[in-house]
Order: C-alpha cells, then sequence, then structure tokens
C-alpha cells in the first residue's frame, strides 16, 4: 500500500461527504413543509407571520440557497450541527453522547457474528455437496432473511417470560447503588475501569441478547461468503499440492484456504458492519436502550429536522469512515489492490 | 458450448435458464414455492380472508369479547389487543408487501441500470459525474432517509418508496457500471459504432442488453433484502400509518405485547422471513446458474 493510495482514498471519501451533507440538507428545506414553521412551533394568529419571519431569519433560510448549503458544510466541517429542539442541546453532543451506545451493540454483535459465521462457512466448505452443506447454507440465507427486530422481538419476549428483563443498558438501581460513573461511553469498559464487577456482569447480560439479534445477518452473511470463497480456494493447485507435500489438514485449510478468502471476507464484513448500524438502531429501540435508535423517535416527536439532519451526516459519515477502513485493511492485506 | 443454449438477454433465454436451474437446483423449487405461496395471498388475501374488515385495521364492534385471543380453530393466528382477526391482517397485508418491493426495485433498477451503462459508455467527465453521485447516495441509509422525509412530507407510502429507492439504486448503478466497463470495449460494441449506429441504439441494443442478465438475478435476490428494510421503516412508525396492513406495522401493533401476546407480532414476522428467503433462494439459484464457475461440479477429493 502506497502514501499515494492512501491520500487518494481519504480525499475520495471527503468528497463523498461533502456530497451527502449537501443532500441531506437540500432534502429538508426543499420539501413542502416549512421547517421555520416547526421551528417557530407552528404559531397561529395575528403574530405568527412575524414569528416565522424571525425563525427563518435564526435558521438562515432567508439566504439564497447555495449560501444556506455552504454555510451548513462550513458548520458540519467544524463539527458544528446546530442546536437541537427535542434535547435543547447541539445535536453533535446529543450524537456522540448516544453513537457510543449504539457502536457498542454493534461490535458486540460482529465479535459474535463473524467469527461464528465464518466458521460455519469454512465447516460447510469442508462438506461441500453433502447435506450438512445444504442445511448450512440454508441456514445462512435464513438468517440473512429474518428482520432483526423481529428476532428481536422474540429474544426480548422468551427472556421476560424466563424472569429476565433485558430492557435497557444496565439496571439504574444496580448503578445507583455502586456509584457507577460513565467514562468512554462503553458501559463494558467503564464497569472494567472502574473494578465495578457486579455491573459488569449485568451490562453483559442486557447487551448479550440484542447483541444476538444484530449478529444473525453479519453471521448469515459471512457464512455464505466464506462458504463459496473457502470452496473456491480448496480447488486451487496449492491447496492441492500442500495436501500432497503432507502439510496438516487444519494448516491446509486455515493457512492456505482461508487465508485467501480473508480479504473478500474483510471487504464484505466492513460494509456489512456501516449497514448494520441501522439494525442495531432498530433493535436498540426493541430492547429499550439507549442510542441512535431512541433519538428517531425524539426526532419525529419533537419535529426536530436539525436532529434529523445531523443523524443523516453522522450514520453516512460512520459508512464512509468504515469504507474506507476495510478498503485500507484490504489493500494491506492484498497487495494487489490499487484505487 | 452447447447450441441450443440460448443467451440470457431475452425473455426467452431467460426461462430457458429458469428451466435449467429449476431441473438442477432443489433450492429454486423450494424458494419458488415460497414467492408462490405470498403471490397467492396477495392476489387472493382480500377475498379469502375470514375478516376482511379487521384485515384493514378496522376495530370490530365486538372489540372487547375477542380481543387477545390465542391461536385457536376461529382465529388461527389469534386477535390482537383491538379483537382484530390477525391471520385477516396478514392475508390483506400481502399485498402490500408485494406492492413496495415491486415499486421499489423496478425504479431503482432502471434508473440504476441507465446511470450505469452511460458512466461506462460515454468516458470522461460525465463517468466521474455518475460515479460520485451514485457513491453519495451509497452512503446514505434508507432508514434515516425515510426519517428526514417523514420530517418534511409526513406519514404514507411514499415516504417508503422514496426512501428505498434513493438508497437502492447506487447498487444497481454500481454494479452495471462494472459490467458494462467490460461490455463496451467488446468489438461487437465498436463495429456498431463504426457503423454509425446512433449512440442511442448501441446503449439500449448492444451494452445494456447484455449487461442486464446479471444485474435482473440480483434484483430478484434484492426483492427480499428490500422488504426487509421496508418492514424496518414500518415497524418504526416512520412509513406507513399505525394501522395500515403492511406487516411491519402489525409487528408494531403487538410490540407493546410481545409477552403477553406474542402471536400478533411473531406471525406478521414470520411471513416477512418466509419471503425474503423464498426471493433469496430464487436469486441464488438463479445466479449460480447464471455464472459458469460456480456451475461446476465440486470435486470432492479433499
Amino acid at each position: 500500500m502506497s502514501l499515494n493510495y492512501l491520500v487518494k482514498r481519504l480525499a475520495w471519501s471527503a468528497a463523498v461527504l461533502v456530497g451527502v451533507t449537501v443532500f441531506s440538507y437540500v432534502v429538508i428545506v426543499l420539501s413542502p413543509g416549512d421547517p421555520a414553521v416547526k421551528w417557530a412551533g407552528n404559531p397561529r394568529g395575528p403574530g405568527a407571520a412575524k414569528a416565522i419571519e424571525e425563525a427563518r431569519k435564526e435558521l438562515g433560510l432567508d439566504l439564497p440557497l447555495h449560501l444556506q448549503v455552504l454555510n451548513f458544510l462550513k458548520m458540519v466541517f467544524t463539527g458544528n450541527l446546530g442546536y437541537s429542539i427535542a434535547y435543547r442541546q447541539p445535536v453533535f453532543a446529543v450524537l456522540v453522547r448516544n453513537l457510543t451506545a449504539t457502536l457498542e451493540l454493534l461490535f458486540a454483535a460482529y465479535l459474535i457474528g463473524v467469527p461464528l459465521g465464518s466458521l460455519l462457512g469454512v465447516a460447510a466448505s469442508l462438506q461441500r455437496g453433502r447435506s450438512v452443506d445444504g442445511f448450512l447454507q440454508t441456514l445462512g440465507l435464513a438468517l440473512a432473511s429474518a428482520p432483526s427486530f423481529w428476532l428481536g422481538m422474540a429474544i426480548f419476549g422468551a427472556l421476560f417470560s424466563a424472569g429476565f428483563p433485558a430492557y435497557g443498558r444496565v439496571s439504574t438501581g444496580l448503578a445507583l447503588m455502586t456509584g457507577f460513573q460513565a467514562i468512554t461511553g462503553f458501559y463494558l469498559l467503564d464497569s472494567l475501569l472502574q473494578l465495578n464487577i457486579p455491573l459488569f456482569i449485568d451490562a453483559l447480560a442486557r447487551l448479550l441478547p440484542p447483541a444476538l439479534a444484530v449478529a444473525a445477518y453479519p453471521t448469515g452473511l459471512c457464512l455464505r461468503l466464506s462458504r463459496a470463497l473457502v470452496a473456491d480456494a480448496l480447488l486451487e493447485e496449492y491447496v492441492r499440492a500442500a495436501v500432497a507435500w503432507g502439510v496438516k489438514r487444519r494448516i491446509v485449510v486455515w493457512k492456505y484456504a482461508f487465508r485467501a478468502a480473508l480479504p473478500g471476507l474483510v471487504q464484505v464484513a466492513g460494509t456489512a458492519f456501516a449497514y448494520s448500524l441501522i439494525d442495531a438502531m432498530v433493535v436498540e429501540y426493541v430492547f429499550g436502550r439507549e442510542g441512535l435508535g431512541r433519538l428517531l423517535f425524539d426526532a419525529i416527536a419533537f419535529s426536530d429536522f436539525k436532529l434529523a439532519t445531523g443523524l443523516l451526516v453522522l450514520v453516512a459519515a460512520f459508512y464512509l469512515v468504515v469504507n474506507t477502513l476495510a478498503d485500507i485493511a484490504q489493500a494491506v492485506i492484498d497487495p494487489r489492490v490499487k484505487l | 458450448m452447447n447450441a441450443s443454449r440460448a443467451r440470457f438477454n431475452s425473455a426467452v433465454g431467460f426461462l430457458d435458464l429458469a428451466r435449467r436451474a429449476w431441473k438442477r437446483s432443489a433450492r429454486l423449487r423450494v424458494g419458488a414455492f415460497l414467492v408462490g405461496v405470498v403471490v397467492f395471498m396477495a392476489v387472493l388475501g382480500p377475498h379469502v380472508a375470514p375478516h376482511p374488515s379487521d384485515g384493514w385495521g378496522v376495530v370490530p364492534r365486538n372489540a372487547a369479547e375477542r380481543a387477545g385471543k390465542p391461536p385457536c380453530p376461529e382465529f388461527p393466528f389469534g386477535t390482537d389487543n383491538l379483537g382484530r382477526d390477525v391471520l385477516s391482517r396478514v392475508l390483506v397485508g400481502a399485498r402490500l408487501a408485494l406492492v413496495q418491493i415491486t415499486l421499489v426495485v423496478s425504479v431503482s433498477l432502471a434508473l440504476g441500470l441507465l446511470v450505469g451503462v452511460c458512466a461506462a459508455y460515454y468516458k470522461g467527465p460525465v463517468e466521474a459525474l455518475l460515479n460520485y453521485v451514485a457513491e453519495v447516495f451509497l452512503a446514505l441509509p434508507a432508514l434515516v432517509v425515510a426519517l428526514a422525509l417523514r420530517l418534511a412530507l409526513g406519514q404514507g407510502l411514499h415516504i417508503v418508496v422514496a426512501s428505498l429507492i434513493l438508497s437502492w439504486w447506487p447498487w444497481y448503478a454500481r454494479s452495471s457500471y462494472i459490467y458494462a466497463r467490460a461490455v463496451v470495449e467488446m468489438e461487437y460494441v465498436l463495429l456498431a459504432r463504426l457503423a454509425g449506429v446512433p449512440a442511442r441504439t448501441v446503449l439500449f441494443r448492444h451494452v445494456l442488453a447484455n449487461v442486464a442478465p446479471p444485474v435482473l438475478v440480483q434484483a430478484i435476490t434484492d426483492l427480499g433484502s428490500v422488504l426487509l428494510e421496508a418492514s424496518a421503516i414500518n415497524f418504526l412508525g416512520i412509513g406507513l400509518p399505525p394501522d395500515a396492513p403492511d406487516w411491519g406495522v402489525i409487528v408494531q401493533n403487538g410490540f407493546r405485547y410481545i409477552v403477553s401476546m406474542p402471536w400478533v407480532s411473531m406471525f406478521p414476522g414470520a411471513f416477512i422471513l418466509i419471503t425474503a428467503l423464498g426471493f433469496s433462494l430464487v436469486g441464488d439459484s438463479l445466479r449460480e446458474e447464471l455464472d459458469p464457475k460456480m456451475r461446476r461440479r465440486w470435486k470432492l477429493w479433499f
């Protein structure tokens, strides 16, 4: 990987982020509902026109469109996304505070899903053509086709009936009793830093059920992908040669065949990771966890279009960052990659 | 090559492909059965539903005595908290599910193919611009776009369909661009241009016709993925209004009652799963048939 590649890749991502920002501003400003009316609180009566006019000035909507867009771009690239009506705080602060919660769920899901899926996929490719293979492939498809909110509800309902309400991120009572403080926002990490073992167990027990619901998709995806890639690699000459040389089966499978599947797996899992942020948001809502998912509802309830725009920019930026990292990782693993 | 094996760039070619795959792949048969069931439900659903008005979301007059019944012979899928028959709601909902996904996939397919082929054919600035636009929309998630549209335009089918189209067409643009880049270098394209065939004809008859097959097969798989996203949007109440006959909305109706009456949410969700699975099975086995590399018989020597 050359420095040239890195610079080109980063410049491209920044350019795409500009496009995303412009879109997310324009889609709200150009649509029929007037943001100024909502910002003024849907006023009626004699003073309404004046209030709306003032709101328009406050939001900068009286400027020509290209200036508005430029202003918004300037704001976004300095980390200022405006002021949220729902939270009465800067949007950026609200987003960052909730992003860590969602990321914790997403990381947990992928730490479960990707290894499990790859393992099952390799197992299927070793049994290719047999009934185990067919079963595992169908299982992979079914896991990737299950709606995550539905899976989450099933898990939640089952656990609740069994006597464990996996609601929220931690038990509030336990957090108060043990004097828990959020430092990084990743509760598992925070509780370990404070050597708060009971809270760590509680947070983990509440994290795993939603993580399983989010993990269904990456598991299915990695299962199918690694099945296809490893099965292909097993037919290569170098694998045949390794077998002929008497290399141990375990080493042939993992060091020769699976290694060849790794770049493709990283690329696809990276893209899927970025898109699963949405899945995580939906599942968070099902389990009543704090996080970006809750912001969707607050944005609707308060007609908070600043929050919606900020959310759009944040999720798109997350997608861009993850994809850039996945591309760079792939360039490191696979030296043939060029932009 | 077998001469009778027609290329899949016409309806006949597609039928031929499907017939071959049908003989070879049991997964295609299972998938086609599942999709067939859903299409059947969509066509006949509102006519055979035992309680049609429940199906459309109307609360029955004897709601109090019918509310929250578990599955029984009279209500095979049980009733929800307002006494509506869940089976009727699921049956009526099939139609809306198919309407949403066909609308989204067909529009984004047309748009994406056009953009991808144009980008590969007219090189230079057009190519760069179209690729850039596609990349921007690729980064926009449907759910959050739907939220923005919901704030601007209110609830309704148009929110779901518009937001999904905005985030799905770049996938087709990207994959058709990749295929088209190889096709425009073919000699028959060059010869057609040298013979003075107008660019429009070259684009549609020579390039598009040879790019479309793999993208079309991808679109069949995507019908299932679009249903998953659309259901998520409807489940969160961003798309369709609260009593619309849509599977995602019905799952939402049972959300508060997941412990006391799980059947309200579990049955419609299972139908989402079945539909998505059916389309994936069909799309997957057609793709295997289309791609000669994947069609080979596995040699079990390892």
